[in-house]
C-alpha cells in the first residue's frame, strides 16, 4: 500500500509523494478545508449581526 | 426565524480566505524551500569517496567519466558518474570509480576544480549565454540546450581531431564562427583561453546534475539508435 | 471630473506612462530584430548579436511594465484614497533616478554588451540571468526606488481612505518589492541559482502581479463602467484567493528538471494546472459587470480602455491560462520545457495579461488629463487594439507550430542534441511559423504606432456629442 521513495533523498514530503497526486491532494487539503471554518464563523456572525460596519 | 444571510457574497468570508490561503501557500512554499535547498547543496568530495549520490554533485567530478543511463529504479535517465555499478534496491547508479582525463589531469582537488567551476559560471553569465542556449532548459531558444552539451555526440565525433573533446569544445567557445557547423552561428565573444577551460569544466559539472530524467532519450538520434555508443 | 485639475501624482503617473510607452517601442524594435535573426541569421550578426537584441526584447518588456504599472498606482492612489499622495516631491526625484538609472543600464547593454568571466561584470556590465540581467548596482539604486514609492503608496493609505483596492496593492506590492531581493546574488550552483530566479520570475508574473492587475483592473471597472464597488471588490478577494492559492505553490512547475526533487512534479502540476481558475473568474467578472451595467442603461466612459480590458481578459485567459495549461504538467514538460513552447504562451500572456491592462490605464490617464465626461474609440484607437491584439495572437499561432516541430523533431525524435536541434529548426513547419511570426509582428509594430498616435491625439479628436452641438448652436 504504501509506496517506498525513489527519490535521490528521501525526505518527509518525498514520503508524501504517493504515485499520482497524493501530495498534491494532501497540500491542497491543508489549503481549501479550513475555508469550510471560516464559512460557518462568518455565517455565524452574519447571523448574530455583529459586524463592524465597512 | 433568523434572517436568511448570504456568505457567499459577504466580502469579509472572501477577504479572510484569501488571507488564509495566501499564508499558508507561503508557509508550506518556505518549508519546501528548506527542504529543497538541503537537497540541492553541491555536493564534497567526500560524498564522491563514499559513493553517496548528490543532485548536484562536488565540481571533482571533472575528474571521472560522465554518462547519462535509463535507471529503471528511479524511472529515467540519471547521470552516471565514474561508471556505473548496480543499485542494492535494482536498477543502476554512479560507481564513482572510472576516471578520465580532464585538459591533461584527473586529479583535481576540490578547491582547484570549485575555483574552475566559479570562474566557468561567472563567465557564463558574464557572456550572457542564456540570452541563446537554454541551460537547465532554462533560457531563449537561439541555440541547443546546454544541460548535456558535455555528452553531445556532435562533440564526439571531434573529438579526435583535437585529442579529446574538452580541447574541442574550448577551440570552439574561444572562436565559434571559425568551427562553425550552421548557418546560423556563435558569435565570437572573446572568451579567453582559461574562461574557455573553465566554460568546458562547467558543462561537465552541469552534465553530472540529476535533472530528473531531462531532457528526455538525450542523444538517441533516429529513434532506437544510441549514437552516444 | 469636467475641468478638475489633477493631483500632482496623477501628473507624475503621467510621465511614468511617458517612459512606459517609449520603452514598449523599444521592446518592439528589438523583439523585431531577434524575430529577423531566427530566419536570416546573419542580420546585424556581430553587431547586435541575438543574445543581446533578445535580453533588450525582454528587458524593456519588464521595465515598461514595471513603469506603466507604478504609473498606475501614482494614478488611482490620489483618487482611491481622496488626497494627495504624501511625499509627491520624493516620488518625483526616484523617478528622475530611475529614469537615468535605465537609461545607462540600457546604453551598457547596447554598447558594452558583454564582459570577461569575472565579478565586475556581474557588478557593473551584466548579470546574465534572463529578464533580472540588470547589474547589481542598478539592482540596488532600483530597490531604493522601490522603497521610496512604497513609502507614498503606505503614507498615502494610512492617512487617507482605506478601500479594498487599496489594501489588496499595499499588500501585493510589499511582496512584489521583496521578491526582488531573490534575485540579487550569485552562486555557483546553477541549480541554486535557477530556484530564486524562479522566486522572482514566476512569484512575479503568475503571482504578485496577476493580483496587481486584478486590483486595478477592478479600479478600471469601476471608473469606466461605474460598477458597484461592493461587488468589484468581493471578485477582487475571490481573484486572490485563487490567485495565490494556485500560484504560490504553482512555482512548482518550474521545479521539474533543475536539479530539484522530485515531489515538484506533484505540487507543481497540479497547483499550476488550477492556475487558469482565476483567469477565468476575472474574465466572467468583467463580461458580468458589462452585461449588467448595460442593462441598466449605463454607458461606458472610457470605451477605449474598457475595450483594452476586455482585450487583457480574453488575453489573460487564453496566453497565461490555456496556452500555460498546454505544456504544464510533467509528462508534456518533459519534452516542451527549453523550446518554442515558452516563447509562445509568453508571448500571449504578457500581452493578455499585462500589456492589455497597462494600455487601458493609461487610456484612463488620458481621459483624466483632458478632464473628459467621456472617452470614445477614435478609428487610430481601433485600428491600433485591432492590429495589435490579432498580430499578438498571430504570433502566438506560429510560434506554436513552431513549438510542435521542435518538439516532436529535437525531443521526440532527435533525443535533444545539438544535430537534432539544428535538423528541427531547418524543418519547413519550423521556418514557417517563424515567418508568419515575423509578418505578424510587423502587423503589431504597425498598431504601436496607431497607438501612440491615439494616445496622443484621442482626446481632441472626440466626436462632438448632440447634447454639446446644440449648446454650442445656443451660444452662436
Amino acid at each position: 500500500m504504501i509506496e517506498p521513495c525513489h527519490d535521490v533523498v528521501c525526505s518527509f514530503w518525498s514520503y508524501l509523494n504517493q504515485g499520482p497526486m497524493t501530495l498534491t491532494i494532501i497540500l491542497h487539503t491543508l489549503i481549501v478545508l479550513p475555508m469550510i471554518w471560516i464559512y460557518f464563523d462568518e455565517k455565524k456572525r452574519l447571523e448574530r449581526g455583529d459586524l463592524p460596519n465597512e | 426565524m433568523e434572517e436568511k444571510v448570504s456568505v457567499w457574497t459577504s466580502n469579509r468570508f472572501w477577504r479572510r480566505s484569501a488571507t488564509w490561503v495566501t499564508g499558508v501557500a507561503s508557509v508550506l512554499l518556505i518549508f519546501l524551500t528548506f527542504d529543497s535547498m538541503a537537497q540541492m547543496k553541491m555536493g564534497s568530495a567526500k560524498d564522491i569517496e563514499k559513493k553517496i549520490d548528490r543532485r548536484i554533485p562536488s565540481p571533482v567530478v571533472i575528474n571521472y567519466t560522465i554518462d547519462y543511463k535509463l535507471d529503471p529504479y528511479r524511472g529515467h535517465e540519471i547521470p552516471i558518474i565514474g561508471g556505473e555499478m548496480r543499485r542494492p534496491e535494482g536498477g543502476i547508479k554512479s560507481a564513482y570509480e572510472k576516471k578520465e582525463k580532464f585538459f591533461g589531469r584527473d586529479d583535481y582537488s576540490e578547491k582547484e576544480a570549485r575555483e574552475l567551476i566559479h570562474k566557468g559560471k561567472l563567465t557564463i553569465q558574464a557572456k550572457n549565454c542564456m540570452d541563446c542556449h537554454t541551460l537547465l532548459g532554462n533560457g531563449a531558444y537561439y541555440a541547443p540546450d546546454l544541460t548535456k552539451a558535455w555528452l553531445d555526440p556532435t562533440w564526439e565525433t571531434l573529438a579526435p581531431a583535437y585529442n579529446g573533446k574538452e580541447y574541442a569544445i574550448a577551440a570552439f567557445l574561444q572562436d565559434p564562427p571559425k568551427m562553425a557547423m550552421h548557418e546560423r552561428k556563435m558569435p565570437n565573444l572573446g572568451i579567453t583561453k582559461e574562461e574557455a577551460k573553465a566554460v568546458v569544466a562547467y558543462l561537465k559539472f552541469m552534465s553530472a546534475i540529476d535533472t530528473n530524467g531531462f531532457p528526455r532519450n538525450f542523444g538517441k538520434i533516429k529513434g532506437a539508435v544510441d549514437a552516444r555508443k | 471630473m469636467q475641468g478638475s485639475k489633477l493631483y500632482q501624482s496623477q501628473e507624475l503617473a503621467i510621465k511614468y506612462f511617458t517612459v512606459a510607452i517609449i520603452l514598449f517601442g523599444a521592446q518592439l524594435l528589438f523583439g523585431l530584430v531577434a524575430a529577423i535573426q531566427f530566419l536570416y541569421p546573419n542580420f546585424l550578426f556581430n553587431t547586435l548579436d541575438f543574445s543581446i537584441a533578445r535580453m533588450l526584447h525582454i528587458n524593456a518588456l519588464v521595465v515598461w511594465l514595471l513603469y506603466a504599472m507604478i504609473g498606475a498606482v501614482y494614478w488611482l492612489l490620489p483618487d482611491e484614497a481622496g488626497i494627495e499622495v504624501v511625499g509627491i516631491k520624493l516620488a518625483n526625484i526616484a523617478f528622475y533616478i530611475l529614469t537615468a538609472a535605465v537609461a545607462i543600464v540600457v546604453l551598457v547593454y547596447l554598447f558594452v554588451q558583454i564582459g570577461p568571466g569575472k565579478e565586475s561584470t556581474i557588478w557593473f556590465i551584466t548579470e546574465g540571468r534572463e529578464y533580472i540581467e540588470a547589474p547589481r548596482w542598478a539592482d540596488i539604486g532600483i530597490v531604493a526606488v522601490v522603497l521610496v514609492f512604497l513609502y507614498n503608496v503606505y503614507a498615502t493609505v494610512m492617512k487617507g481612505r482605506h478601500t479594498g483596492i487599496l489594501v489588496v496593492l499595499m499588500a501585493d506590492l510589499i511582496a512584489l518589492a521583496g521578491l526582488y531581493l531573490a534575485g540579487m546574488f550569485y552562486t555557483d550552483n546553477i541549480a541554486v541559482d535557477q530556484y530564486w530566479w524562479w522566486w522572482v520570475v514566476h512569484l512575479w508574473v503568475e503571482a504578485t502581479w496577476e493580483v496587481y492587475v486584478a486590483a486595478v483592473g477592478g479600479y478600471i471597472l469601476i471608473k469606466t463602467l461605474n460598477a458597484n464597488r461592493k461587488v468589484v471588490e468581493m471578485w477582487l478577494w475571490i481573484e486572490v484567493a485563487m490567485m495565490f492559492g494556485s500560484g504560490i505553490l504553482g512555482l512548482g512547475h518550474h521545479y521539474f528538471w533543475i536539479g530539484t526533487p522530485e515531489y515538484w512534479w506533484e505540487i507543481g502540476a497540479l497547483f499550476s494546472a488550477l492556475e487558469p481558475v482565476p483567469l477565468v473568474g476575472l474574465f466572467v467578472h468583467v463580461l458580468y459587470d458589462w452585461g449588467k451595467e448595460r442593462g441598466k442603461g449605463n454607458e461606458i466612459k472610457n470605451t477605449p480602455a474598457f475595450a483594452w480590458l476586455t482585450v487583457e481578459t480574453f488575453g489573460n485567459f487564453l496566453g497565461a491560462g490555456v496556452w500555460g495549461f498546454m505544456h504544464t504538467l510533467p509528462q508534456i514538460n518533459l519534452y516542451t520545457h527549453g523550446t518554442q513552447w515558452p516563447a509562445a504562451h509568453g508571448h500571449l500572456a504578457f500581452f493578455g495579461a499585462y500589456v492589455a491592462i497597462m494600455i487601458s490605464a493609461m487610456y484612463l490617464a488620458v481621459q483624466g488629463k483632458a478632464g473628459l465626461e467621456r472617452l470614445r474609440m477614435t478609428k487610430a484607437g481601433w485600428w491600433a487594439i485591432s492590429l495589435i491584439s490579432v498580430g499578438v495572437l498571430l504570433m502566438t499561432v506560429s510560434l506554436t507550430v513552431a513549438a510542435y516541430t521542435q518538439t516532436m523533431v529535437e525531443r521526440g525524435m532527435h533525443g535533444a542534441t545539438w544535430e537534432g536541434y539544428f535538423i528541427a529548426q531547418a524543418n519547413r513547419w519550423f521556418v514557417q511559423g517563424m515567418g508568419w511570426r515575423l509578418a505578424a509582428g510587423l502587423a503589431v509594430i504597425v498598431g504601436y504606432g496607431f497607438l501612440v498616435y491615439d494616445l496622443l491625439t484621442c482626446a481632441k479628436k472626440q466626436p462632438v456629442e448632440e447634447g454639446e452641438k446644440e449648446v454650442a448652436a445656443a451660444a452662436a
